[in-house]
């Protein structure tokens, strides 16, 4: 079976830096894999291992991403290859856009018996764009699937909600959200990232697509909440006296 | 202005008929079924009969043709993992984008939620014909319920996919009620075993609290239930304390916690972010501090 699995460039968290004016810093942001994109990666490894076919990553995004250490983390993975488009006008593109972009990709591939996307992006987490896709794609679309088989050539899903457990019967293709415990993402050891400088990478612009959708949501601004004042009060050690001073600080709120 | 409400729940179908009222002068609701039917409180109720052996989800194109047709401003659904879909394939229909997890909505229509794993807060407004969101009526403010509540009925549409339910099983329901407990003690990957819940517990007990944890120990760890993660893809919370307990604070978990009104915090790493939202910390060894903190005010 084919499967293409969707993954998101996000700035990398852990370097946002909020400005003096609580807007947010990206300078230092490296672009990285959005986290829950890589339990979709490695279902679609996982499924590739156990039904044969192949695994094509596929991300949509702004010219930035096109980085060669990022393609090559993305294919130390386990994908066998890699289309992506990266172009300054799919910048900041919102659900609907992002949708249409994968769709007009997809339109690049031969053929594909299964669309992985992650459970929503590590900066917006809206959850949205697998369904949009399934929906433009007009195939069948499910989210939150917490384990897939194959039989028949049907997908078996478990689909985890939120007070009950669904099994269900999704015929190919399809497009499968996965969550974020359906599987442990492997890391890539130093045969994999060498590996993967050798795989096929894709690069197309926006113009190499039939791609035109309007933004629908305008950002009006983004900001930092103001931090909560807090006392502070930290002590450093857990000697026996420094657990009896720790206790008599929380003794006053608990 | 025109409202169109569609929620899974009766008691959300009643409240997001009621709160929209606050932004439109005409309410329209769609119910599947006559259980949400009787729970709409709006001045047209499109209903549509349970179909057999079919999905909620494949009643989204009998919706979305609604939605196309009465052409409200504001479409209102209620947050749940099934809506999520259910929203993003009619959005998909009507060339638009929902604005998802929202946290609060002016009356003209911009809706706030949090972005970066709640490190921000992100305003927007729909640019299309249509706005969608994604809320709870939680976050909308309060507004007597009314309406004629016309029936129209509404022909199901056959959708093209055809996904296959084979079976649905009853999750079982966690006991804890974190949202209502006034002091919390949420764990992270700093406990080494899950043996050591039987500590925490302790601890908890101790200080009449409830457990809770971070996303890696309901989601890899698998030590407790899903429903009680805090974050901000999990529960949010306001209570009086919290204690965290080997954590290190990220900010996709604190956003769950920082309208607690007292944090505390115990972490072995004098660097652990936890620190710099905390009242009151101890730098050291969680296993020497809770037992010596059960101890003292478990009397
Ligand atoms: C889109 C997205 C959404 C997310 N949503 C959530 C969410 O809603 N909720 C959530 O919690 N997370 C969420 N996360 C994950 C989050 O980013 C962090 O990875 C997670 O909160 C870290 O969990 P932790 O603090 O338990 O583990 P760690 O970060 O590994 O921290 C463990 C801490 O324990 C301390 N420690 C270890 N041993 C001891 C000891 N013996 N004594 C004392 N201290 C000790 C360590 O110093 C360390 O600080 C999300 C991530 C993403 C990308």
């Amino acid at each position: 079976m084919n499967v293409v699995a969707c993954v998101k460039v996000v700035p990398d968290d852990q370097d946002l830096t909020v400005s003096p004016d609580y807007t947010l810093d990206f300078d230092r942001a490296r672009p990285s894999i959005s986290t829950y994109d890589l339990n979709a990666v490695e279902e679609g490894v996982r499924l590739v291992e156990d039904n044969g076919g192949s695994l094509k990553v596929l991300t949509v995004g702004d010219s930035s991403i096109d980085d060669s250490k990022l393609k090559k983390n993305i294919l130390s993975r386990g994908a066998d290859d890699l289309l992506m488009v990266a172009d300054e006008d799919m910048k900041a593109m919102d659900a609907h856009q992002t949708a249409c972009a994968l769709k007009a990709a997809l339109a690049k591939i031969d053929s594909y018996d299964l669309i992985l996307c992650g459970d929503g992006s590590a900066d917006l987490y809206a959850q949205q764009v697998g369904a949009q896709l399934g929906q433009l794609l007009g195939i069948p679309v499910i989210n939150c699937v917490s384990k897939i088989t194959v039989e028949n050539g049907a997908v078996i899903a478990e689909r985890t909600l939120e007070h009950e457990v669904e099994i269900l019967e999704i015929p190919m293709p399809a497009v499968i959200s996965v969550t974020s415990d359906i599987n442990l993402p492997r890391i890539a050891g130093m045969k994999q990232i060498l590996a993967a400088g050798k795989k096929p990478a894709v690069v197309l612009r926006a113009t190499d697509l039939e791609y035109a959708a309007l933004a629908t949501i305008e950002v009006l601004e983004t900001l930092a909440p103001k931090e909560t004042d807090r006392k502070h009060i930290i002590i450093e050690g857990d000697s026996d006296e420094a657990i009896a001073a720790f206790i008599a600080n929380v003794a006053k709120v608990i | 202005m025109k409202a169109f409400i569609y929620a899974e729940t009766a008691p959300q179908m009643s409240a997001l008929c009621g709160c929209a009222r606050a932004y439109a002068d005409a309410v329209e609701a769609v119910a599947i079924g006559d259980e949400l039917k009787d729970a709409a409180l709006a001045d047209k109720v499109f209903h549509i009969a349970t179909q057999a052996g079919v999905m909620v989800e494949d009643y989204t194109e009998t919706i979305a043709d609604l939605i196309a047709n009465e052409q409200p401003d504001f479409v209102f659904i209620e947050t749940t993992r099934r809506n999520k879909l259910i929203a993003g394939r009619i959005a998909a229909l009507l060339g638009t984008s929902v604005m998802t997890d929202v946290i609060e909505l002016a009356e003209n229509g911009t809706a706030k939620h949090l972005v970066y794993g709640g490190a921000a807060t992100r305003t927007e407004k729909a640019t299309g014909p249509v706005a969608i969101y994604l809320l709870g009526s939680d976050v909308l403010p309060n507004h007597d319920a009314q309406g004629a509540n016309e029936i129209v009925e509404v022909p199901f549409i056959t959708p093209v996919s055809q996904v296959k339910c084979r079976s649905v099983a009853k999750k079982e329901k966690s006991a804890v009620n974190l949202s209502a407990s006034q002091t919390v003690v949420g764990i992270g990957r700093g406990i080494a075993k899950e043996d050591d819940l039987v500590m925490i517990r302790a601890f908890a007990d101790a200080i009449e609290g409830e457990v809770g944890c971070t996303r890696p120990i309901a989601e890899e760890e698998k030590w407790l239930p899903r429903e009680v993660y805090i974050g901000v893809s999990g529960v949010m919370l306001a209570p009086e304390v919290y204690v965290a307990i080997g954590l290190s604070g990220q900010v996709q978990h604190t956003v769950g916690i920082n309208r607690a009104k007292t944090i505390i915090a115990i972490n072995k790493e004098a660097s652990a972010p936890i620190f710099k939202q905390a009242d009151y910390g101890i730098v050291g060894d969680l296993y020497k501090v809770i037992p010596a903190l059960t101890e003292a005010f478990g009397k």
